[in-house]
């Protein structure tokens, strides 16, 4: 910077008693209405979850891993749950591989219909926030009624799940997927073709495919950028059941700028998201087959693993979420548990993305990207 | 719509073991499974293996950067970086030894892994050179140079004392560390 501009420039703490910045802080300098540096600041959030894992057994760690995030919870505790049953080769039945997949769709819904109602608030569009947050309570309802539970659920366990399906709660699961496809059209065709959304986030926040990766950003904020990077289809997973449907990685391309991807492409892939998700769980649901829900040696097996590692990893709503798991012998807690959440690389980014942008484009450039500072803080 | 540019190159699991070790003849393979590729990489070597994977898989994502204490000042440091286009797995290890544990920084070749270095640096007190910005990223001010991940950092006893509970029972697991 040249010293004309320093003398000029202004330095604004934006957060953490901002609204739309829900209780973290980024500092932002600032020259007229243009932010010229941009310094997010992580920690607000840390409660030291790789240490807590390093004094629960292996039964416990996932009821940490789903505080990380309460928006997707079933996706959050699975890495653990798969890393434990890498190392102690737990199999895990039928039944629970295709139960445990459906409501990890079923969360990724929940957590994206959040996310862009609050995406709404932070455009100012508040109408827009309360839409998806109603339909979002038919999911809730579906989750307290199957695991009692609305948010921390705790369902899988190493070798299966804890609760079993019943008549109610598929009913309840349907009657939220119902108003959801119903709905969701209706509120897409509105956001997505209204001018002042257009003019809000076209051409906010762009970047290409192959700077996002540099800067470790995955799922839709890369696959909004055209490129099929899923782990679900990438690096499947034998415990849970994505084979048994029939379903494509969805991808958003934009003519205007093919290879990158800006706010307004980033919000129509997440309804892309949505849409697959939901088609996932209609097609799992008819095939859920009969069987016991987890291995009945599970439990035992579990107590004291052998020596091992393993890394447990899962395409969660915001990208690749995985779990990095060591273990002493016949130890009852890891030795050593590595988090990486996918919005450590997200709020990083905003170093490189922010800075040439207007004040009142921050939030939308942040709001697209999907925060959640439970993945980062951890 | 033409194809973005990182999707014009792959590369098998096996070429990229080849070719960083004819480059780097000291570095060793660990195993191959599937499509993970596992190195060990001398400390001194981290930066060349890691420029010549950004050459060779052109998407690569910085999954992440992490520290293991191994105790009696040994550490080890796990690169993870993730190709979808080669559907490949790749992670990089480091053995560190000493007191002040030290290695080059990466994070100019990724800059993705600025954070996770600097996090690193905070929990495990291993040192980056050439990182440009390794302030506290997660912690408080108070626990600056405490390395909180060490398994030598008492996490219920070292302030116990501020609040005034009782010391730990014998023989329990909070005691044992």
């Amino acid at each position: 910077m040249c010293p004309e501009i320093v003398d000029e420039a202004a330095q604004v703490w934006f957060g953490p008693q901002h609204v739309s910045a829900h209780g973290w802080a980024t500092k932002l300098t600032i020259v007229g209405d243009y932010i010229v540096e941009c310094d997010p600041n992580a920690g607000y959030f840390h409660r030291s979850a790789e240490k807590c894992l390093e004094f629960r057994n292996f039964q416990q760690g996932a009821l940490i891993m789903e505080r990380l995030c309460m928006l997707e919870a079933f996706l959050a505790e699975y890495p653990y749950v798969k890393a434990v049953e890498q190392i102690a080769q737990l199999d895990v039945p039928e039944r629970a591989r295709v139960m445990r997949t459906i409501m990890m769709e079923a969360s990724r819904i929940h957590s994206l219909q959040f996310w862009w109602g609050q995406f709404g608030a932070e455009l100012g569009l508040f109408a827009m926030t309360l839409w998806p947050w109603v339909d979002r309570e038919y999911f809730l309802d579906a989750f307290e009624e199957l695991t009692g539970s609305r948010h921390a659920v705790s369902y899988s366990a190493p070798g299966g799940v804890k609760y079993d399906f019943n008549e109610k709660s598929i009913k309840m699961l349907e009657r939220a997927l119902d108003r959801l496809e119903d709905r969701l059209p209706k509120f897409r065709d509105m956001i997505l073709r209204s001018p002042t959304f257009k003019l809000r986030t076209k051409k906010i926040g762009l970047f290409d495919a192959a700077q996002g990766l540099k800067w470790g950003l995955s799922g839709p904020n890369i696959k909004a950028c055209g490129i099929p990077m899923d782990l679900r289809k990438d690096d499947p997973d034998p415990n849970l059941a994505y084979e048994m449907c029939d379903w494509e990685v969805p991808v958003t391309t934009n003519e205007d700028h093919p290879g990158q991807c800006d706010a307004y492409d980033r919000m129509s892939q997440r309804f892309k998201e949505i849409e697959t998700s939901a088609s996932i769980i209609r097609q799992l649901l008819p095939q859920v087959p009969e069987g016991p829900i987890i291995d009945p040696k599970a439990r035992a097996k579990a107590n004291r693993l052998p020596e091992g590692e393993a890394y447990g990893r899962v395409e969660g709503t915001r990208g690749v979420t995985t779990l990095f798991l060591k273990t002493a012998d016949k130890a009852q807690t890891p030795y050593r548990a590595k988090i990486r959440g996918p919005c450590f690389a997200s709020y990083y980014s905003l170093k490189h993305l922010v800075p040439g942008s207007t004040f009142a484009d921050f939030v939308v450039i942040f709001g697209s990207l999907d925060p959640y500072p439970g993945w980062w803080d951890r | 719509m033409s194809e973005p540019d990182i999707y014009l190159t792959t590369v098998s699991p096996s070429a990229v073991a080849q070719a960083v070790r004819s480059k780097c003849p000291d570095v060793t393979q660990k195993s191959m499974q599937g499509n993970r590729l596992e190195l060990i990489v001398p400390p001194s070597r981290i930066r060349d293996v890691v420029g010549l994977l950004n050459e060779l898989i052109s998407d690569a994502l910085p999954e992440s950067v992490f520290g293991i204490d191994l105790q009696n000042d040994r550490y080890e440091l796990i690169y993870v970086f993730w190709s979808h286009l080669n559907r490949m797995l790749c992670q990089l290890r480091v053995s560190l030894e000493g007191t002040v544990p030290e290695v080059d920084s990466v994070c100019d070749i990724f800059p993705g892994l600025e954070w996770h270095e600097r996090e690193t640096h905070e929990m495990f007190g291993i040192g980056f050179k050439g990182h440009p910005d390794l302030r506290l990223l997660l912690l408080p001010e108070e626990l600056s140079g405490k390395y909180p991940l060490r398994k030598r950092f008492k996490t219920d006893r070292s302030r116990l004392s501020e609040t005034g509970l009782p010391e730990a029972r014998p023989g329990s697991k909070e005691a044992e560390t």
